[in-house]
């Protein structure tokens, strides 16, 4: 027995192979969910085809977002039929679409909702529809489970997302002011959700200032604090506390009293809200259907879309406002609506990177970052061991005026984002390259409606809220900021109104 | 000449040490291994007579095969103890090896130099060099290698030698051998292999992990989803789970009987049990004293943990196979979700998860578990719940019995002393009232009906605290339990 030269030379590439496994990982993803080039088509007047086809009904409800099915929801639950949802995307839920891969569904964009308080009966309602809430108790299985939060800050992360380590006595001073005088605007009944509730014309005031501005002219310039603000700021209106009404970033911190400790929150977010509306009202409702006019005809509306022109004797307008003009023959342009554009991102980890401090919690936000931080969906598992996630990652490009912004989002490709990404990411985790497989981008031109200064008593949102005539408008951006229980009310709001309305020539 | 005899001497204490941990009754391993290594070294010399040519191409080869069998003895005994049931058999062949190869040495040796000297002096120096490296590597073994290096890596590193002296030889012996080129290629593929061992082998157990266990480590491995560790000292075996005490052999009776037969003894005519967690088999084995139980199903994570309760003879010995009962069905699954998806009725629950020391094990100590577990209750079932030390976790155990209440369980508290974890805490939860149990399996070692009334009795040092209970999305359990158990440390 010998060796010869080629058993040597084939053991010794073994082990050559054995050390070199360590290979470079490729990561996979694309843009994902684009749709401004339908919205493009609307905003430079492309010529859409001729009607083939007439369609009646008594509602057509345009988007298919949380404001549209939740006025479909009602109008279903009221024993109202007659009717049809059109969604200009494939997939309904407008921002509270979701997606879904081997490991576990993950949300696109609104992943949670705050535990209502008493003054948003229809939140209630529909939670104690779907289970949500039981003989007063909230469901512990949709409650964020422990822990909830964490935050990094010097070096490693801290629990909790309000900042408390390194504080000076002068940030825990202005902490608790502002504390107080929070709970005195809490105490005023006038900040609500929904916040039609509690609306006055005595804080209007609030809304002719900006955020920064009412927290410098009452003393609060805490460099920590302030960022706190700004990141709430982004986190809820895509804006930060210069583009913020004052009376907007009051509402944020005033409108709420948590009675459980939650939010609410599911592994695809808001996404599992609609599912559940989706199995109650998906036949009424038509995806991919792009809306390009609307005709009111007297005692009628023609609604176009595709190849069918549908006519109804009221409409829901639903979909963000700010396309009503383009759409509604006769309609004059808005000035009052802006929007804050928004990228987020589904990134597939194969393993959980290193961390420092803190354990992962379910949302995970970065000091002096200007994104928003991610959020794993796989938190809400009732499984004790998990190898592989998804985090949604959140970024609202706020700091500037949206059209530039957009313009940004819009121009660089995905390998950009990408690197932008991993280049935040990696303050954190500096290893987090090595953990992901996968990245798929979201770009939203016009994520969310941008609580600027005035834009919460601006004469033209007070008008289209009251729902007069046979087009009603329903979209959370009249309330001046987008989130799931203003979008919820208004939409059930205007199936009420229809409800109300059509009584004469309905009778279920 | 010093380092061959030391190398030989080497293999043979490990071999030792490594039976004695492993098997226990020192006596018996280190006699029995000594005689059959004695034996074979004869056979070994021998055999020396029928090889009359190519003496230092022999020798070499001898010492390489000596440095490849004896550097890997330790490592191999290991995973042969951990993943069959013929280790003394693989042990004892691999003594036999070794001593033959071992006995081979010394005759080929003298007559490899016998040229070179007289006879006499031949003699004198070869035996004089063999005894002095027998002490050498005597004293070195207790002192030095096993507490720093540890008995896989001390292998090793005489394996090492062995092969250094084999490369060494083809030099020494450079006019005696034709191949020397090829014979030097080789040791040096054979000493990288060593090397790479001796790098990698803290994998298999490390020096710095015996300092953390009391005892000798016999097994550790990280699994899927933990850290599994096995120790012995004389006849005590003990389990870790990531570092945390599971039982230790001497007293788990103490724990498993407490554990099931205050419930399943109060249940009238049960047939079917769950276990939740259990992957060591002991609560299985308590369970099967029921004859009239007819299945047994136990969900437990970790397939490594079900296996090698399942198949090691010491481990086996220990659960009293209680996992080859064709009434026992093992699922490794995720509890939580498992007991989500299930629909089947149990009249006993047997909920023995590790403690609740991360928010992830914290999961299975809420509300929302505990309600859905007790979906699977017949209606005379009861549950039972492993729950942290009254004594030391006082906080955490009245946590856990709030947490069963507010899951709508009536509840039923008890503890136990278990010497090596001290006052341990169970309680029993269920839909319907309890009563002590009239009779108990017969042979039993701690638990009797007379005995049982005093395990539901607390002192005052162990009385209910008022705790609220733990949730999903407000774990105060394991906040509670990392608090108690800094207050004991500190």
């Amino acid at each position: 027995m010998r060796v010869s030269r080629r058993t040597f030379i084939q053991s010794a590439s073994a082990a050559l192979v054995g050390l070199s496994v360590k290979s470079d990982q490729q990561i996979a993803g694309s843009f994902v969910n684009d749709s401004f080039q339908l919205g493009h088509k609307l905003r430079d007047r492309a010529s859409f085809p001729a009607p083939r086809r007439v369609e009646k009904h008594a509602v057509v409800i345009v988007g298919g977002g949380i404001a549209g099915l939740s006025a479909a929801w009602r109008l279903n639950k009221r024993g109202f039929r007659d009717l049809v949802l059109l969604e200009m995307n494939d997939q309904a839920g407008g921002n509270s679409r979701w997606g879904e891969n081997e490991i576990t569904a993950y949300p696109w964009a609104a992943h949670y909702v705050p535990v209502p308080g008493k003054s948003a009966t229809y939140v209630r309602e529909l939670f104690e529809e779907l289970g949500v809430l039981k003989n007063g108790q909230w469901e512990e299985r949709y409650l964020c489970f422990t822990p909830q939060e964490r935050l990094f800050l010097y070096g490693r992360w801290q629990d909790g997302i309000e900042p408390a380590i390194a504080l000076t006595a002068n940030d825990r001073d202005q902490f608790r002011r502002l504390e107080d005088k929070i709970h005195k605007f809490r105490a005023t009944g006038r900040f609500t959700v929904p916040m039609e509730v509690g609306l006055s014309a005595t804080t209007a005031d609030l809304d002719q200032i900006s955020f920064a501005d009412w927290l410098h002219s009452q003393g609060i310039n805490s460099r920590i604090l302030s960022w706190y603000m700004n990141y709430c700021c982004r986190d809820d209106y895509g804006a930060t506390t210069e583009e913020t009404s004052a009376w907007a970033g009051i509402q944020y911190f005033a409108s709420r009293e948590p009675e459980e400790k939650g939010p609410l929150t599911w592994p695809e977010g808001n996404g599992w809200i609609v599912r559940r509306i989706l199995e109650r009202v998906g036949n009424f409702v038509r995806t991919g259907q792009m809306v390009h006019h609307i005709a009111p005809r007297g005692r009628r509306v023609s609604i176009y879309a595709g190849d069918t022109e549908y006519q109804a004797e009221f409409v829901i307008f639903a979909a963000p406002t700010f396309l009503a003009p383009y759409l509604v023959e006769g309609m004059a342009p808005l000035h009052d609506f802006e929007y804050s554009p928004w990228l987020t991102a589904n990134l597939t980890l194969e393993r959980y990177p290193d961390n420092y401090g803190a354990d992962p919690t379910w949302d995970n936000v970065v000091v002096d970052s200007s994104t928003l931080g991610y959020v794993d969906a796989t938190h809400q598992t009732l499984r004790t061991h998990l190898d592989r996630t998804v985090w949604t990652f959140y970024w609202a490009l706020a700091g500037g005026a949206p059209s530039q912004k957009r313009e940004l989002l819009l121009s660089k490709d995905w390998n950009y984002w990408k690197e932008a990404i991993f280049h935040d990411l990696e303050r954190v985790h500096p290893d987090v390259r090595k953990c992901v497989s996968r990245i798929d981008i979201m770009r939203l031109g016009h994520a969310m409606a941008r609580p600027k200064t005035g834009a919460i008593f601006s004469e033209e949102r007070r008008n289209l809220r009251r729902q007069q005539g046979r087009i009603l408008f329903a979209n959370s951006d009249l309330s001046g900021f987008s989130i799931f229980e203003e979008a919820q009310f208004r939409g059930v709001q205007a199936a009420e109104t229809v409800l109300h309305e059509a009584a004469g020539i309905h009778r279920p | 000449m010093l380092l061959i005899a030391a190398c030989g001497l080497i293999y043979e204490l490990i071999a030792g040490t490594l039976a004695s941990y492993l098997l226990g009754d020192s006596v018996l391993q280190f006699s029995t291994i000594i005689g059959c290594y004695l034996f074979a070294m004869g056979i070994g010399s021998a055999l020396s007579r029928y090889i009359d040519r190519g003496l230092a191409y022999r020798f070499v080869w001898i010492e390489l095969l000596l440095g490849v069998i004896g550097g890997f003895s330790s490592a191999l005994l290991f995973l042969a103890f951990a993943y069959t049931q013929g280790f003394q058999l693989i042990m004892y062949t691999l003594v036999v090896v070794i001593g033959v190869l071992v006995g081979l040495e010394i005759p080929l040796l003298m007559r490899i130099v016998r040229d070179r000297y007289h006879f006499r002096d031949v003699i004198a120096h070869v035996l004089t060099f063999d005894y002095l490296g027998a002490l050498g590597a005597s004293l070195l073994f207790p002192i030095f290698l096993v507490p720093y290096l540890g008995l896989v890596r001390s292998a090793m590193l005489f394996g090492v030698i062995n092969v250094a002296v084999a490369l060494w030889s083809t030099f020494l012996f450079a006019n005696q051998l034709g191949a020397a080129r090829s014979l030097r290629i080789l040791s040096v593929v054979v000493l990288c292999g060593l090397g790479v061992g001796l790098a990698e082998a803290k994998h298999i157990t490390t020096a710095a992990e015996d300092n953390i266990y009391a005892d000798e480590i016999i097994f550790a491995r990280d699994t899927r989803y933990q850290h599994i560790v096995l120790t012995r000292f004389k006849d005590d075996i003990r389990l870790f789970l990531n570092s945390h005490l599971q039982f230790s052999s001497r007293d788990e009776y103490r724990y498993h009987e407490s554990l099931i037969h205050p419930g399943l003894s109060a249940i009238p005519a049960p047939r079917r049990v769950l276990v939740l967690g259990g992957g060591d088999g002991l609560a299985v084995r308590e369970i099967l004293k029921y004859p009239q139980i007819e299945s047994i199903t136990l969900v437990d994570l970790d397939p490594e943990m079900t296996r090698l309760f399942s198949t090691n003879p010491m481990l086996v010995a220990l659960n009293q196979k209680s996992f080859l009962s064709p009434r026992v069905h093992v699922i490794n699954a995720d509890a939580f979700p498992w007991v989500d998806s299930n629909t089947d009725s149990f009249d006993f629950i047997v909920v023995d998860f590790p403690d609740p020391t991360s928010y992830s094990l914290g999961k299975l100590y809420t509300t929302a578990f505990y309600k859905a577990a007790a979906r699977h209750l017949s209606s005379q079932g009861l549950m039972v719940v492993q729950s942290t030390s009254p004594m030391f976790a006082r906080d955490s155990y009245w946590c856990i019995a709030e947490t069963l209440k507010q899951a709508g369980l009536k509840t039923y508290p008890y503890h136990v002393y278990v010497p090596s974890f001290g006052e341990w805490g169970f309680v029993l939860a269920g839909f319907r009232d309890y009563a002590f149990p009239s009779q108990v399996p017969a042979g039993l070692r701690f638990v009797s009906v007379a005995g049982m009334p005093a395990l539901f009795q607390f002192p005052p040092d162990m009385s209910p605290m008022p705790m609220p209970p733990n949730r999903l999305n407000d774990q105060v359990l394991v906040r509670a339990y990392d608090q108690d158990w800094k207050d004991i440390s500190h």
